[in-house]
């Protein structure tokens, strides 16, 4: 709860900065402290709260339990790490800076609201507070055409799926007379409401697509691709974890017990996911649309926890956000150091920097899935849950399969930069300091893949 | 102190850490004193934590928990430290002899470019071997196991320029990995049939819990656990890579001969005397094969003419002995040798590594002799050195090497015999590698003659510790006969529990302690007179086959690798080539097109994207109110 | 209760009026299309594909770039006026919510300052660069 009013105050602080403050890298600094201040708030809350009772506020519309405030401090931490390793690239992006900060803030808002929502409005409000900001955030380099694409075209479907949203959550009040998600408990009797059903449905493609699950899937290239490249960073991870934990905590409190009901339909669309994110990255040329194939490939994955209604899903989606949003960003990172965002772009980075180059083979190791790293474990994590239900070993054979192809286009970036000759262009030199975060933020993926339990320490 | 374990594995690691990240920019003599201080330190702990473990007031083993290593679902593998009799007797010999070493190696690596690269991996040597033997349960064993044959092979092909070298560290990783498949399912078995790899866990349910395969369950476990022994501690069949790993530096040598790495089978054995007592059929394999090395490798000992192979040779023979003694029950016999020998085998070593030293690099003793004139402290500890391994009365090696052909003889007197026999040819071939080495005329080059001399102290000094350990090291364990109190087995009794105790007449026992030892100076006495002078005439008949060790190698390759090689160009020829390649690039060719095919559903239009997802809503609609349920 | 008990005698029967409708709201604009598709009579010519300008020829595109201003200030008149709205609800309940209801309104009021404060400094009113 404090966590939500300082994101809001620090938003606003963060926006009032940026008429006072006119040098773009005092901005930045005032930025990351304001950031390492929000996870001071975070850690006082989730020490402050005892473990045993969630708290509940305005009328029980929001519960704060012990998994949503560790979730907001692993968040805001990833959020930490972010705006150390990107903070320099958004000053590129446009004369806004403060105010890219502030809409920043306003999306941590919308995810400590996400993790947890006890109230059907709450998650509306929280899926909007997270949305609205990023459809600005996409179009934040006004003079670039595909940026401005992204950002009608991201409004526009955005909206849309809003529509479906806000139609699953009427007819679930209208089946129940209700908007409290624990109340929907409801939902064990035999004889099924079909309005409530329908609901159900209405609501999981409104957040399918908010995680960009396939067939919903179809904004997700264009967006990420147009976006400015930090931003895209943003967008991929965090949003995309949030989203995802909200989705599962509707999905495991209200709809658990009538699993039955739907999981069928989510196996479909976790199928269909997994197979257009892999299938789509094969075929690409830039790196950058292929993360973002890959960002729905890896959605593919992390929907294995919502299908998987146990305690394991919990633990295996805190594990994969986690470790698929640092891998990411630190990719995304290292592109942005980069001239050329094709295939080619790489070529020849390991002699030139070998450093730089070692790193992305890490992170792109822990897309991937390789032993020792994150990205591993969030995958053994997210299968082992659906094993314990003991269901849809089909699908778990499928997963296996396409992240065997994944193996191939995340590959070709590490073929590229070892073993293709060339002159990988760089903007700028990269300075020390940002190779000691690349470095940390590598140690951190692979200590995630050894020790995975350290994510779970405080649950 | 016990709950410091931790320190002792730590530094070596830091030693490594520091030297392994800054070997381009540490110079030489900082990373040897790096190297050399981390294995002090932890010699230090080391002893701290024996005096404690060794005072009345301690009880039972302490288990000292670092952190959970694996905890999936019913399998919980905790990451501890267990401090006992046992463990704390390998740290001391581990840190100790390790530590001499180190100190050696200052000197003798000097010259090298890549010394703080070698101490580095010197440091994760002994790293690994500290994680093998303080590990809890079977898992962190395996660790350090693995880690072990790891830094083997760095350390074997340390001179990786010369193709020979990089093929013999092959040699000994895979040959250490035929091993570590034994170990592996001996582990499994462990697992699944009791659930858990902690010692102390898996002791306790032993006895009371039959496995899934009754009592046949300890036999498999054990034959499992002793194909690791086989591979780590250089038994036949896998014994071939160590004669090879000659090839690395010879403080190395010394440190996996003497200290460490090959007396990590006698460990895990030793350690699980529990399950070695319930499978008594398996205690008899490893007698048998424990045997069958010391004989034969003391038998091709007697013709090599390599100053390192015959030390190689002779330490295959005396690890047969230690696995004899195993087999017959004596684990505490075991240890006590594994000890003594540490300090003789590494004292050798290094002595011979001190000799190489002086001669330039050569290593055929044919070419050598006399040289106990130049280097005198060389000399006499390398002496001190063949008179323990000899059994020479006084000297440690009698008491452990005794210890075992005692036992061996209350276990089975045929046994014995043999044993004997394998004693007698030990005495032979130290004494002819002495008598030749340092003894008679030079017969090297006139450049040669004129470079001798004795090495630096930082060489001197770490003979001179071992060869007295090497002399009073016995001590720990009289015989029955002169002191009721054997220190060394009453020291190990609460963690290794021999099979069966065994007491003879003091008679009988003067009696062996007279032959073995009476034969031994015989033998002495008899390679003086055969080996004044060397010939060079090339060998002939048995000779010619004890000098080619048997053609083992020749036979392996032979019968192992060349038909293993034409079996896979066959297979990749018509199996991978065509079958394989073509099933693979099919896959790859089919979701390319795939991947071509779903690219052009992104069309851009939003009006498009919209449609689909509708579509997508409505055949999900369909699926959830008319499609299949769960 | 009732909720619960209401919930469980419905079956998917009940719903059939309503999927009737559909069918017949679908249908009829289905064959009302396809009605005058087949029945109509077709005549293509260029004239029917330009705009039609009161008779005159059109002249120059319709879509004429036009100054963003006019958008924000609308768009901002629109916000604040929106806003505002939310007073009358709280003057309606004034004395019922008492003074939690006062700070609460003051402190959205005070947000509300925020914004405006904050659009004036970036100069969004000001019609003249």
């Amino acid at each position: 709860m404090k966590a939500i009013i300082a994101a809001t105050i620090l938003g606003i602080v963060m926006m009032f900065a940026g008429l006072q403050m006119k040098n773009k890298s005092s901005v930045v600094t005032l930025a990351i402290v304001l950031a390492f201040l929000l996870l001071g708030v975070n850690i006082w809350d989730l020490v402050a709260t005892p473990a045993t009772a969630p708290v509940g506020y305005f009328n029980n519309m929001l519960r704060i339990d012990r998994y949503a405030l560790w979730f907001s401090t692993l968040m805001t931490g990833v959020t930490v790490l972010y705006t150390l390793l990107v903070g320099k690239e958004i000053q590129k992006v446009g004369v806004h800076v403060a105010e890219y900060f502030a809409l920043i803030f306003f999306i941590l808002c919308g995810v400590y609201i996400l993790s947890c929502y006890n109230n059907m409005l709450m998650l509306f409000l929280g899926i909007e507070i997270l949305s609205i900001p990023q459809y600005i955030l996409a179009g934040s380099d006004k003079k670039n055409l595909k940026s401005s694409e992204a950002s009608l075209k991201y409004f526009l479907m955005g909206a849309f799926s809003t529509g479906i949203l806000l139609m699953g959550i009427t007819l679930l009040y209208g089946a129940t007379g209700s908007f409290n998600i624990v109340a929907y408990s409801f939902l064990q009797s035999d004889a099924l409401n079909p309005l409530a059903l329908g609901g159900v449905i209405f609501v999981m493609i409104a957040l399918g697509f908010k995680v960009s699950a396939a067939p919903m899937h179809m904004w997700t290239p264009d967006v990420y691709d147009g976006s400015p490249t930090p931003f895209t960073a943003y967008m991929a991870t965090v949003v995309k974890a949030s989203a995802f934990f909200a989705f599962i905590r509707l999905f495991q409190v209200s709809f658990g017990s009538i699993s039955s009901q739907w999981t069928v339909v989510l196996s479909v669309i976790t199928a269909a996911t997994l197979l257009i994110g892999n299938l789509t990255a094969v075929f690409q040329q830039s790196v950058k649309r292929m993360l973002s194939y890959s960002s729905i490939a890896q959605a593919g994955f992390m929907l294995f926890a919502v299908l998987a209604v146990n305690a394991v899903a919990w633990q295996g989606i805190i594990i994969y956000a986690v470790a698929y949003s640092i891998a990411t960003i630190g990719i995304f990172t290292v592109l942005m150091k980069l001239k050329d965002y094709t295939y080619d772009g790489f070529n020849g980075l390991a002699k030139k920097e070998p450093l730089l180059a070692f790193v992305t083979t890490i992170f792109l190791f822990s897309l991937a899935g390789i032993p020792l790293t994150g990205g591993f474990m969030a995958k053994y994590y997210v299968i082992q849950a659906v094993m314990v239900q003991n269901q849809f070993l089909w699908l778990v054979i499928f997963g296996l399969l396409m992240a065997a192809i994944s193996v191939y286009y995340y590959f070709r970036v590490i073929i590229a930069m070892y073993f293709k000759e060339g002159n990988a262009e760089l903007h700028a030199p990269v300075t020390q300091g940002e190779k000691v975060l690349l470095v940390i933020t590598c140690g951190l993926v692979i200590l995630i893949g050894i020790f995975p339990q350290l994510l779970l320490s405080w649950i | 102190m016990t709950q410091l374990v931790y320190l002792i594995p730590l530094f070596p690691l830091i030693g490594f850490l520091i030297n392994g990240l800054g070997w381009r920019t540490i110079p030489k003599t900082a990373a040897g004193i790096i190297g050399s201080l981390a294995i002090l330190a932890s010699f230090v702990v080391s002893v701290g934590i024996f005096f404690e473990v060794n005072s009345p007031s301690f009880h039972g083993p302490v288990l000292v928990h670092l952190f959970d290593f694996i905890q999936t679902g019913k399998l919980y593998i905790p990451f501890t430290f267990q401090v006992d009799a046992l463990s704390t007797l390998f740290l001391l010999i581990i840190t100790g002899v390790g530590f001499l070493i180190h100190v050696y190696s200052t000197s003798y690596m000097h010259h090298d470019e890549g010394m703080v690269k070698y101490f580095a991996f010197l440091n994760l040597f002994v790293f690994s071997m500290l994680l093998l033997v303080l590990g809890a349960n079977y898992l962190v064993m395996f660790i350090g196991w693995e880690g072990v044959g790891l830094c083997s092979y760095l350390l074997i092909g340390f001179w990786f320029k010369n193709r020979d070298y990089t093929n013999a560290a092959k040699k000994a990783f895979v040959m250490n990995r035929i091993g570590d498949l034994g170990f592996l399912v001996g582990m499994m078995m462990i697992l699944f049939n009791y659930g858990t790899l902690s010692y102390g866990e898996f002791f306790g349910k032993l006895g009371t819990v039959p496995g899934a395969l009754g009592e046949n369950t300890y036999n498999w476990i054990a034959v499992c656990l002793f194909i690791g022994a086989i591979g780590k501690s250089a038994q036949i069949p896998l014994y071939t890579w160590l004669p090879d790993a000659m090839a690395g530096p010879t403080p190395v040598s010394a440190l996996i001969h003497a200290a460490t790495m090959v007396t990590a089978g006698i460990y895990m054995i030793a350690r699980s005397s529990v399950l070695y007592n319930l499978a008594p059929f398996t205690l008899h394999i490893v007698a048998i094969i424990g045997l069958a090395t010391a004989i034969f490798a003391a038998t091709v000992a007697i013709k090599q003419y390599d100053i390192k192979k015959v030390l190689a040779y002779s330490t295959v023979s005396q690890l047969g002995f230690m696995f004899l003694a195993l087999g017959v029950g004596a684990y505490t016999t075991a240890v006590f040798h594994v000890m003594t020998h540490a300090f003789f085998k590494a004292l050798l070593f290094l002595g011979s590594g001190s000799v190489i030293h002086a001669m330039g690099g050569e290593q055929d003793i044919r070419l050598m002799g006399g040289l106990g004139k130049k280097m005198r402290i060389t000399q006499i500890t390398f002496l001190i050195g063949c008179l323990a391994i000899s059994g020479i009365p006084g000297f440690s090696g009698f008491f452990s090497k005794d210890e075992i052909l005692a036992a061996t003889y209350a276990h089975d007197p045929i046994l014995y015999y043999m044993a004997l026999a394998a004693a007698m040819m030990t005495a032979f071939y130290m004494f002819r590698l002495y008598f030749l080495t340092f003894t008679g005329k030079f017969r090297g080059t006139h450049d040669q003659e004129h470079h001798l001399h004795e090495s630096p102290s930082a060489m001197t000094i770490p003979l001179i510790v071992l060869a007295i350990l090497s002399v009073v090291g016995g001590y720990v364990g009289l015989p029955a006969v002169i002191s009721e109190h054997h220190a060394l087995a009453s020291y190990l009794s609460p963690v290794v529990s021999n099979a069966g105790e065994h007491h003879m007449a003091a008679g009988t026992e003067w009696l062996l302690m007279g032959l073995s030892s009476g034969l031994s100076v015989v033998m002495i006495i008899y390679a003086f007179t055969a080996n004044k002078v060397p010939s060079f005439v090339p060998n002939t008949g048995l000779a010619k086959l004890l000098e080619n060790k048997w053609y083992v190698d020749e036979i392996y390759d032979a019968v192992i690798v060349r038909p293993l090689a034409a079996l896979s160009g066959l297979l990749d020829k018509f199996v991978e080539k065509s079958g394989i390649d073509g099933i693979v690039n099919g896959v790859g060719k089919g979701v390319r097109y795939g991947s071509d095919r779903i690219r052009m559903l992104q069309t851009g239009q939003v009006g498009f994207y919209i449609f689909v997802m509708v579509l997508g809503i409505v055949a999900l609609f369909a699926i959830t109110f008319f499609g299949v349920k769960l | 209760m009732n909720i619960l008990m209401l919930v469980a005698t419905n079956t998917p029967f009940n719903y059939f009026p309503v999927v009737l409708q559909l069918v017949v709201a679908v249908g009829f604009v289905v064959v009302m299309m396809a009605a005058t598709h087949l029945l109509g009579p077709k005549r293509r010519t260029k004239d029917k594909l330009i705009n039609f300008e009161s008779g005159i020829p059109a002249i120059g595109n319709a879509r004429q770039p036009m100054g963003i201003k006019y958008f924000l200030v609308a768009i901002l008149f629109v916000l604040f006026d929106v806003e505002v709205i939310f007073f009358y609800p709280y003057a309606v309940n004034f004395k019922s919510l008492g003074l939690e209801g006062f700070y609460a309104v003051l402190l959205f009021v005070a947000f509300f300052f925020c914004g405006f404060y904050y659009i004036i400094k970036k100069g969004a009113l000001e019609w003249e660069d």
